[in-house]
């Protein structure tokens, strides 16, 4: 507000003397975040990916956990199941026929016909209790080892690893709110034991706990959050305390309080909002950090626990099968890697578009 | 200055104590143990095992006698594996470990310095842009995603370097994956760091006064410049230094470095406390050395920063 005139007949000047509506900080904020290609680009993928977690249920994909032994390490591919699997007979029988230079003899042919014939009619019943021709089922991105459909666990393992990322960072910025803007808005003796407590927490090796946490107590989702959660506030805690601090006692908030505003409109007017900006920067950067912090657990064997999956998993998985099936590491790296990308590029847009500095500048 | 880094050093002492006390409690309060398996063991046997190590002792009890002999530096049989004792272990994995972990950081700091340091000079050329859009990159992707591509490209499909292994059996080639697997992220994130904080300095007003007084770029650079544009990488090293270690856990299951991170994760997996404990013990130390000395750094970079 600080760089802005008001003039009698309500019209407001930025110092530059360009005519500036009074938006509110979030306008304000999205203004030069639309001009912000990047963040734009990020913001998109992400809307995206948000609804493709959100309506996985309704989408046309397969379960991600109904298994098809059949259909072992399926390579991607928009022909069906049954397609794919005579071609590879039929490739295997000719390698060993070329091998011993000769046509393909009648019992290969044979089991190349009766492969053909089981491929059209053999059914399975679904996890779902319903009945279908199993051949014609179609991967997209491909299967894995117990013949799941890739495709259906990238999309399921988003909706996991989101769904953790959110309720981390949500969690982490609740509880770091809460006990920072009480430390720093209370101060005394109550800040300086909270202080001493951060400062214990920040010199344990936090990941080391959480590993150990998670092998001791159990793989569980709730065991995961607990661990994420205990160990994450710190660094909201102390920014939030450090802005109240430094706030408390600006120019601002004393003309409020000169003006006779009262302390709740100082605190709510004056005080969160401009800790929001900061706020909520951190939070959408500890999405990503959230994201990598299970992946990084369930790659190691401690994160989600099968049948679920999350992108750590699929990776954790694709790692081991790589040298002969390649596309169960590219396609979970790459769809988890655009996710990081974008979200890092829109915390930094949010960054510089909520910088108090910048304020009514275009 | 002295008095504060003497007090600082002290410090650390209660630090590993509160350390060493809540992963040991930590790790008790859990049910189950080290010799909790699907074989039930008859309860006299099991006493047995129990007294030899001392489990049948009130906690309290036991921790006492742990800390104390930690504070001798022996960190105990290892629970799991009976031939040996937590310290053949932590003497095999920790030079491996310590090797990779100070290569990595040591390049992150060197090569991203210079990356945001030429960035900065040539800002908005071509030189600035492909350094960054590395950075970019480094900072998105995570090490566990970065580790076993390389692996895939190099190893695998143009047969340049070893799939996995160490330097006994393969020489130093084992070692560039995993480095740079380990350093890519610091790197990145140093490289921007030190651009900001380059072109920051580099606009201030007494490298002004240094270039009016027709002073040689390089000399600005190298006696003004530098130091004042490194703070920012410095503060960031401690942040650093414990996501090396925690990465360092990563790689060595990637590229199967028999270093101590394996050892860690196994022993976590094997519920063998003593292991579990010595190895805690050992990266936490390093971890806490590692910020003393980034903080004594620090205060000696920064004169405006006093100690009292």
């Amino acid at each position: 507000m600080s760089n802005t005139i008001k003039t009698d007949n309500n019209k407001m000047y930025n110092e530059l003397n360009q005519p500036v509506k009074g938006v509110s900080l979030w306008l304000d904020a999205w203004r030069r975040l639309r001009k912000n290609k990047m963040a734009m680009g990020g913001l998109v993928v992400m809307i995206v990916y948000a609804a493709i977690a959100l309506s996985a249920g309704l989408l046309p994909i397969y379960s991600f956990n109904q298994q098809v032994l059949d259909h072992q390490y399926l390579p991607p591919s928009s022909r069906s199941a049954g397609e794919l699997l005579i071609e590879q007979k039929v490739e295997l029988l000719s390698a060993f026929a070329a091998k011993e230079e000769r046509e393909l003899n009648k019992v290969e042919l044979g089991q190349i016909e009766k492969l053909k014939e089981r491929v059209a009619t053999e059914k399975k019943v679904l996890l779902t209790g319903e009945e279908i021709l199993v051949h014609q089922r179609v991967y997209h991105l491909g299967t894995d080892e117990l013949g799941r459909d890739l495709l259906a666990r990238i999309i399921y393992g988003g909706q996991v690893s989101i769904m953790i990322g959110l309720v981390g960072a949500l969690a982490s910025m609740f509880i770091g709110v809460v006990l920072g803007a009480l430390s720093g808005y209370i101060g005394g003796r109550f800040d300086s034991i909270m202080m001493r407590f951060v400062d214990i927490m920040y010199s344990l090796p936090y990941m080391l706990l959480v590993i150990i946490m998670m092998a001791i107590f159990g793989k569980n989702i709730l065991n995961l959050f607990f661990a994420l959660a205990v160990v994450s506030w710190l660094t909201v805690c102390r920014v939030v305390r450090g802005q109240i601090m430094s706030l408390k006692n600006s120019e601002f908030v004393e003309a409020a309080r000169a003006s006779g505003a009262s302390t709740r409109r100082i605190v709510f007017k004056h005080l969160i909002p401009n800790t929001m900006s900061v706020i909520v920067v951190y939070t959408t950067l500890r999405v990503p950090a959230f994201i990598m912090l299970e992946a990084f657990l369930s790659f190691l064997g401690l994160g989600v626990q099968a049948p679920y999956a999350s992108w750590g998993v699929l990776i954790h998985d694709g790692v081991y099968a790589m040298t002969t099936y390649p596309w169960m590491l590219w396609y979970p790296a790459t769809v988890m890697t655009l996710f990081l990308f974008s979200m890092n590029f829109l915390g930094d847009g949010l960054r510089d578009a909520l910088d108090p500095q910048s304020k009514n500048k275009l | 200055m002295s008095k504060y880094i003497i007090r600082r050093a002290l410090g650390l002492i209660p630090t590993m104590l509160i350390i060493i006390t809540v992963c040991f409690f930590l790790i008790r309060v859990a049910p189950g143990g080290p010799f909790s398996s699907e074989k039930k063991i008859p309860p006299q046997i099991m006493k047995n095992i129990e007294k030899k190590y001392h489990m049948d002792e009130p906690l309290i009890q036991q921790y006492g006698r742990y800390v104390v002999n930690v504070l001798r530096g022996d960190f105990g049989p290892s629970y799991k594996y009976k031939d040996y004792d937590v310290n053949y272990y932590i003497a095999q994995g920790l030079p491996k470990s310590l090797l990779l972990g100070t290569i990595s950081i040591l390049l992150a700091v060197l090569l991203g310095t210079a990356a945001g340091m030429f960035s900065a000079l040539r800002q908005n050329t071509w030189v600035d842009y492909t350094w960054m859009s590395f950075a970019v990159v480094g900072i998105s992707v995570p090490v566990f995603v970065l580790g076993p591509v390389l692996m895939y490209i190099f190893s695998i499909r143009l047969g340049w370097l070893p799939v996995a292994g160490w330097i006994d059996e393969h020489g130093l080639k084992a070692l560039v994956l995993p480095v740079l697997a380990l350093f890519y992220q610091y790197f990145a994130t140093i490289a921007r760091l030190s651009r900001a904080s380059f072109l920051e300095t580099i606009r201030s007003d007494y490298v002004r006064t240094a270039k009016a007084k027709g002073l040689k770029t390089s000399y600005i650079m190298m006696k003004h410049v530098l130091k004042g544009a490194s703070l920012p990488v410095v503060s960031y090293l401690g942040p650093a230094f414990s996501g090396i270690i925690t990465g360092s856990i990563v790689v060595e299951q990637i590229f199967r470095v028999p270093g101590l991170g394996r050892h860690f994760v196994q022993s976590a997996f094997n519920r063998d406390y003593t292991m579990i404990m010595g190895t805690v013990i050992v990266y936490s130390l390093i971890l806490v050395i590692m910020n003393f000395l980034v903080d004594v750094l620090y205060g000696y970079l920064d004169p405006r920063i006093s100690y009292s």
